[in-house]
């Protein structure tokens, strides 16, 4: 990942920032909002909520661009974004693909 | 051993569900939850089945609406008929109803007539929409009704355990059709087009973004909106078919996941297809292979409301020209004799004026002359030729039961209706026969008055043999004497073709004059 080439003009690029918010108990584990981030900001938690179900937790915080898709995605109503205004990225990310997520 | 086995049977067993009852749910804590309705949730729907997208796409759609295009979420109603899908309707908070099976959209076209204010949605199943509601369906679509139908198609019967539905793909599994479906499916966006919707979209729950994007386009769509969901049934479904991995044990509680990444892989954005070609593909397994998706149809044409407007305008002007007639009818003095409950029968055979004979009586009673009528006919389904009756009650108080009981008067005009109908007239009463046509049987009753007029050979040489019913009416009003003789002819004057009011008149006076000589 560190080897993708990085745009010249990068730090003064602003990127939207999100800010995830998930409702541990709200969540069924269906795996939706882990598979179709498109930033592979989620990943499945370890603990367990009240219902038995592994709920995702954030991996990497910077990565999330407000797109809002695991907000529409998540047929539970347990995870949203809140507006993190704008920031500069540390490194620009490439779209991330299914076989790269661990 | 035994002892315990015994103990547990006796002991009560605690059902541990407050986890996961009601009061579990916290409202307040995700941006959605001013729509949803926190004290009927969490929802019933399983781990990765696609209504819950659904569900987020059209409150997603909604935020939209009010924010941007200042909807009131007041104006909208929701409608739901019965299935999975049909939660909906519990869930949102807004004015929202569960209707029956199949029937959500003849609710909705209720609602959406009585207030063309509300903004009304019908969210809906396949089986109810396309299956047991199919005809509604086509229906409003060919009115092209001023509502949205959002039909989320999961390819079965869901929640009564997976049953081939009208939706299922061919060679596709399903729990009633182990070795593959042989029958069709429906191409619903196809069907809404051809049946006249003027905008028809279809997305999967995957492309939950641009769901939410023609979700808005459709609410603000003036005439027909439809819009079909592909949402996986992670449970029932996707357990027999190829796309949810079957049984395999590593995707066991992720069948919804196998299928949505299914469908990034078969899905196929087309917009401005032709909705004949939007088909879903599938292979010989029964393994979906392509869903076309998009916005396939966006007309403009002038929807139910606007049109039945036009129509009013239109119908107005009618009225007031049948009104202004109306207005110069002569109103005759009121009756001042009471007339008692009296029963007329009349009969013949269809297109000898049975029926127009029966009104002329009824309207003579209750326009012209101020009393109480009521008409019923009865005849077969030949329109003419075939055997027809009619009878009217009239009486100066109210008449509570329509149906005749006892007839105390008779007008028979051939001799079929005279084999039926003389055996109930009342002793004493009063037969009027047309005695050209009908031949009395040497047995005929004694116990009655039978008076005869040649009504036909009557109305034939004046020149319009079906006149003979006026003639027959003449007769009548000259020997009953219930109805006055002006009313009689003023009911004629209205109702029989305007070329032929002269004639009719001339034979309504000869058989008057034939009545007052025989009566």
């Amino acid at each position: 990942m560190p080897l993708w080439r990085q745009p010249l003009d990068k730090d003064r690029i602003l990127i939207t920032h999100g800010i995830v918010h998930i409702i541990d108990d709200r969540c069924k584990g269906c795996g939706f909002c882990i598979e179709f981030c498109p930033q592979g900001t989620l990943g499945i938690s370890d603990r367990t909520n009240t219902k038995g179900y592994h709920p995702p937790r954030v991996i990497e915080e910077n990565l999330c661009v407000n797109c809002g898709l695991c907000t529409l995605l998540c047929p539970d109503f347990a995870i949203y974004i809140e507006d993190g205004g704008k920031q500069t990225p540390g490194l620009i990310h490439p779209v991330q693909r299914n076989e790269v997520k661990k | 051993m035994t002892a315990e086995r015994i103990d547990s049977k006796t002991k009560p067993r605690i059902m541990t569900y407050e986890a996961s009852s009601e009061g579990d749910w916290i409202t307040g804590l995700h941006p959605m939850d001013d729509l949803l309705r926190g004290e009927r949730l969490p929802h019933i729907w399983c781990q990765g089945c696609g209504l819950g997208t659904a569900l987020t796409s059209f409150i997603s759609s909604l935020k939209w609406l009010e924010k941007r295009k200042g909807w009131d979420l007041d104006k909208v109603a929701v409608v739901s008929g019965i299935g999975c899908t049909g939660r909906i309707a519990g869930y949102v908070r807004l004015d929202s109803f569960h209707t029956i099976h199949g029937r959500a959209i003849p609710f909705a076209t209720g609602l959406k007539i009585a207030n063309p204010e509300l903004k009304v949605i019908v969210i809906s199943g396949d089986g109810d929409i396309a299956g047991i509601g199919g005809n509604h369906f086509i229906h409003a679509a060919r009115r092209n009704l001023g509502i949205t139908v959002v039909c989320v198609n999961n390819f079965n019967y869901g929640m009564t355990g997976g049953q081939v539905g009208p939706t299922t793909p061919h060679e596709a599994r399903a729990v009633t059709a182990q070795y593959g479906n042989y029958e069709y499916p429906f191409n619903l966006p196809y069907l809404a087009a051809a049946s006249g919707a003027s905008y028809v979209a279809r997305w999967t729950t995957l492309h939950a973004r641009q769901l939410d994007w023609t979700l808005r386009k459709a609410l603000t769509h003036p005439g027909f909106s439809f819009v079909e969901i592909i949402a996986p049934c992670s449970t029932a479904y996707s357990r027999w078919n190829p796309e949810g991995k079957g049984l395999d044990p590593e995707n066991l509680r992720r069948r919804g996941l196998e299928v949505m990444k299914h469908y990034q892989r078969v899905g196929k954005t087309d917009h401005g297809l032709h909705p004949k070609d939007a088909h879903i593909k599938v292979n010989e397994r029964g393994e979906i292979i392509e869903i076309i998706e998009g916005e396939f149809l966006l007309e403009t044409r002038p929807d139910f409301e606007e049109a039945m407007n036009q129509r009013v305008e239109i119908a107005e002007k009618y009225w007031q020209r049948e009104k202004a007639a109306l207005d110069k009818r002569v109103s005759l003095s009121i009756k001042k004799k009471k007339v008692p409950r009296t029963e007329i029968q009349l009969g013949g055979f269809g297109g000898q004026g049975i029926m127009s004979a029966g009104k002329i009586i009824g309207m003579a009673a209750a326009v012209f002359n101020n009393l109480e009528a009521c008409f019923t006919q009865s005849y077969g389904p030949e329109a003419r030729g075939g055997a027809a009756g009619s009878q009217v009650i009239i009486s100066s108080s109210p008449i509570h039961h329509p149906h005749l009981t006892e007839p105390t008067s008779m007008i028979i005009m051939s001799q079929g209706a005279y084999d039926k109908y003389v055996d109930t007239l009342a002793i004493d009463g009063v037969l009027l026969i047309d005695n050209e046509l009908v031949i009395l049987p040497e047995d005929h009753r004694t116990d009655i008055k039978t008076l005869g007029i040649p009504a036909t050979k009557i109305a034939e040489e004046a020149g319009n043999n079906r006149a003979a019913n006026t003639v027959m009416l003449g007769f009548w009003t000259a020997v009953e004497g219930i109805v006055d003789q002006k009313a009689m002819e003023e009911s004629i004057a209205e109702s029989v073709p305007p070329k032929t009011v002269d004639l009719n008149l001339d034979v309504f006076r000869t058989g008057y004059q034939e009545g007052l000589a025989q009566g």
